[in-house]
């Protein structure tokens, strides 16, 4: 039953019967698929569906087991990553491939370095054209700084710039936005539908539909790598495309229930970064609250995380549950009661070369552990459960948890902080490349949490999500938190004002400034 | 880890470790001894055998030590100049009177020390492990020479010491002393890593830092102990080999220095850290013994061993890496 709209336009690429299979698992089984110039096609599904390798197909990463690609009716043997990069296809991977050492301009143009006579590499040339790259993406970043010093946020979009500077036809874009802001976000998909409009072909991987419904015409479903249908859009409804993806109805989306709350368990007084990033802060948490942190990137927003999960060094007092928990220790903060998932999953969560077991159990070693023994035997009852509770896709415990999909690996990082039922959780950008389905079964293990007395503070960069789950709201501009919101009764626009322009919008237009805490 | 039943069992087994990460070592070894076996009738003796285990047993218990530090991430460039300073200690307390329980226990105190010293200077000063044990390297192979003004100490004609030497070369029943410390030696280092939280600390290090601080375990005080691990067994060999040479020399013995490092490598224990294991370095280590023991047997000049040794390493290292790029290819890696 597909459904391929009328277009004119030229097919750029066209893959048919693609199929791809790795120990254990068959990602992708007869996948057709069909790209035209100009034109911006959504490919979307539930983790794990095929996504990422479809594309790395189509990239040059991955040789198929089965089927053809056809670039501008030909076909092609990509062998390797540079010879669709000849032929125009760039892609931006999921996480990110930048040369930590290397200062941005160096990464924009790596492999491409704009060389003087003699070979010389001709720096002054380098640095003007890298401003001129990262003017068109409207980020503003000194082209000499080092990759390493920079937020993920800024990597990610130093990753886009990259590609942009290549004379790109197809660009793949494997979940770019879910690193980025709001801001960041839409300023992404503003270029992108310029460039849409000189004729360049984008593959959009994504999880949130509105983006799907911004700037693309088509989209296309995978489900267990396999095709599920390709669709017009806007015609077809967020409704009905949710349903091909995870082939049910989603129900209650956030699963928000009242709760009423509790005690305080939490009293931050003149919590400030050593770094700098963020100012004095005060906040209080209840039991069985969620608390929202809205903010554009850069505003401190992560940053207080960090320092809420002994992260990064940081000053002041913090009482969990009456008790004060020493700072800038994460064993310190862990003895206390704080759960804390990073938002940087590979730099700072996982265990890249170790299996699924060993990832989830490192977390829980001290339970698991007596007289400095591990009890293996609980450590796998205790892993197989945690896979079955958390929906994680394996073949087995043994996994490697590299091999795992974005959205999968997410689900054990915050699955074995939530496992450990500390009083307070941090979630840094806890939904993070996860699918619909998925995103509903966190919200859902975190009203869990919730409703048996943790406070909860959740940082996203999606605010419909902020909205969606938050009994309290607030928003962080330029290391200070600025206005705070009620849950229920906010709304998207006077949130997203706050975070620009760092004060609360005031229905009076003559009160210009207004900072509560 | 499937408990396939029966017939399944032997097959999934020859699979396993023909995807492991020493396959390509322990091919390696049962190629050469087999061609060894059919060419030079001495090597399938069992004296020779034991003497393959018994001039390898310095190297390989610096070799679990050295297991240990490079699967934290880290290296220990100093494990020679340690043991070469610990056996010096070791041959001037013999050599002053003392008597030979203590000075054994004095050398192995001095091993722990040289190994705290390292591993403080880099779990808690935070100063690189390359750099701190490159300085050690020489700082304690300086100290080596100091102690005895560059010379040698003979414990030969120390009364006491013949029972060391004789307990060294001598036989529990029909295995000798040195075959059953080592066996002993590597089920512990097997053990500990496998069941003990520091162990698994120790993967968790080597694979991701930072995931690991913030996840509760205790960074600095497993690189320490690490470290200290390092310097055990620099103490530990340094009294072995006293005991079999009869002699403390204070200059590092290169050639054992790259042994050491190349069966730890060739048994598959990643220089990226996070990955490997004691039974890859054994197979690593009896590969290298089998080698060397094949070139004397043939009556090549031992200083063509070397060349021979570095070799090997550099090509197995790169036939890893081959086997890496093909694994990479097949299925892990990248998302
Ligand atoms: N290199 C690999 N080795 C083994 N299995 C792999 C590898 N790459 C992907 N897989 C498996 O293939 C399947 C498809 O993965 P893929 O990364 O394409 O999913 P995805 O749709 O991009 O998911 P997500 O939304 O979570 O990013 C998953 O089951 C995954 O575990
Ligand atoms: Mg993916």
């Amino acid at each position: 039953m597909k459904q391929i709209p009328k277009e004119t336009a030229a097919v750029l690429v066209e893959v048919k019967g693609i199929s791809k299979g790795f120990p254990g698992v068959k990602a992708l089984s007869g996948v057709d698929l069909t790209i035209r110039a100009g034109e911006v096609h959504a490919l979307t599904g539930e983790n794990g569906s095929g996504k990422s390798t479809l594309s790395k197909v189509i990239a040059g990463m991955h040789r198929p087991d089965e089927g053809t690609i056809r670039i501008d009716g030909e076909i092609c043997e990509l062998e390797t990553p540079a010879d669709a990069i000849a032929r125009g296809i760039v892609m931006i991977s999921q996480e990110l491939t930048l040369a930590p050492t290397l200062t941005v301009a160096e990464n924009i143009f790596m492999g491409r370095l704009p060389k003087s006579s003699w070979g010389k590499i001709d720096w002054s040339r380098l640095r003007a054209d890298a401003v001129q790259v990262l003017d068109r993406l409207g980020v503003h970043v000194d082209p000499n700084a080092l990759v390493s010093d920079l937020s993920i946020e800024l990597q990610q979009e130093i990753e886009i710039a990259r590609a942009l500077s290549t004379d790109a036809r197809l660009l793949i874009l494997d979940e770019a936005t879910s690193s980025l802001s709001e801001a960041a976000t839409k300023r992404l998909l503003e270029l992108v539908v310029q460039e849409r409009d000189k004729g360049m072909a984008v593959l959009m991987i994504t999880h949130r539909m509105p983006e799907i419904y911004a700037v693309s015409s088509v989209a296309t479903v995978l489900r267990d790598g396999c095709l599920i249908s390709t669709v017009p859009i806007p015609q077809t409804s967020e409704e009905e495309l949710v349903r091909l993806m995870v082939g049910r109805e989603l129900g209650d989306y956030y699963s928000k229930q009242d709760i009423a709350p509790g005690e305080l368990v939490l009293d931050v007084k003149a919590l400030a970064a050593e770094n700098g990033t963020f100012a004095p802060t005060d906040l209080v948490l209840r039991r069985g609250e969620i608390l929202g942190l809205a903010g554009l990137a850069g505003s401190g927003k992560s940053e207080f995380a960090q320092a809420l999960g002994g992260a990064i060094t940081a000053r002041g007092q913090v009482q969990v549950a009456g008790k004060p928990m020493a700072l800038g220790d994460p064993r310190a903060t862990i003895r206390a009661g704080v759960g804390y998932v990073p938002d940087d999953r590979k730099g700072c969560a996982i265990l890249p070369v170790r299996n699924i077991a060993e990832n989830f159990a490192m977390a829980w070693m001290d339970r698991l552990t007596r007289n400095g023994l591990i009890s293996l035997r609980r450590q796998k009852s205790e892993v197989a459960s945690a896979i079955q509770d958390y929906g994680v896709v394996t073949a087995s415990a043994d996994t490697l948890i590299s091999t795992l999909s974005g959205g999968n690996q997410q689900k054990i990082v915050l699955g074995r902080i939530v496992r450990r039922q500390p009083d307070i959780l941090v979630l840094n950008e806890p939904t993070r490349g996860v699918d619909v389905g998925a995103k509903t079964e966190i919200y859902k293990m975190l009203q869990r949490a919730a409703k048996e007395g943790a406070g909860i503070i959740v940082i996203s960069s999606e605010l419909p999500e902020i909205l969606g789950i938050s009994d309290r709201i607030a928003v962080f501009f330029e290391g200070r938190i600025v206005a705070e919101f009620d849950g229920p009764t906010a709304d998207e626009e006077a949130i997203a004002h706050a975070a620009v322009a760092g004060v609360k919008r005031h229905p009076q237009p003559t009160v210009t400034k207004e900072t509560e805490v | 880890m499937s408990t396939k039943p029966k017939s399944g069992g032997f097959a999934a087994l020859v699979r396993r470790i023909f995807q492991s990460r020493y396959a390509g070592a322990l091919i390696s070894l049962v190629l050469v001894s087999v061609f060894l076996s059919i060419y030079q009738p001495v090597f399938l003796t069992w004296p020779n055998m034991m003497n393959i285990v018994k001039s390898n047993s310095v190297g390989f218990i610096l070799a679990l030590g050295a297991t240990y530090v490079v699967i934290s991430g880290t290296v220990d460039l100093s494990f020679g100049s340690a043991t070469t300073a610990s056996a010096m200690a070791f041959g001037l307390l013999l050599v002053a009177g003392t008597p030979l329980t203590l000075a054994i226990l004095g050398a192995i105190v001095a091993g722990l020390l040289l190994g705290f010293i390292n591993g403080f200077l880099v779990a808690y000063a935070k100063i690189s492990f390359f750099v701190v044990t490159l300085g050690t390297l020489s700082v304690f192979q300086s100290m080596a020479l100091v102690v005895n003004s560059g010379t040698s100490v003979s414990v030969f004609s120390v009364p006491g010491f013949s029972a060391l030497n004789q307990f060294v070369n001598g036989n529990i029943g029909p295995l000798p002393v040195l075959l059953v410390f080592n066996i002993v030696l590597f089920l512990i280092a097997g053990g500990v890593l496998r069941f003990t939280a520091f162990g698994r600390s120790l993967y968790a290090i080597g694979s991701n830092i930072e995931a690991a601080r913030l996840n509760g375990i205790n960074v600095k005080r497993v690189l320490l102990l690490v470290f200290i691990i390092s310097g055990l067994t620099a103490g530990l060999a340094s009294v072995v080999q006293v005991g079999r040479l009869t002699v403390a020399s204070p200059n590092v013995d290169m050639n054992l220095l790259l042994t050491v490092l190349a069966a730890v490598l060739i048994g598959g224990t990643a220089m990226t850290g996070g990955e490997g294991g004691v039974l890859g370095t054994l197979i690593g280590m009896l590969f290298l013994g089998v080698v060397q023991n094949g070139l004397t047997l043939s009556g090549v000049s031992s200083f063509w061993q070397g060349a021979l040794s570095g070799s090997i390493l550099i090509l197995s290292v790169w036939l890893g890496g081959i086997r890496g790029v093909l694994r990479a290819q097949k299925q892990t890696q990248l998302e």
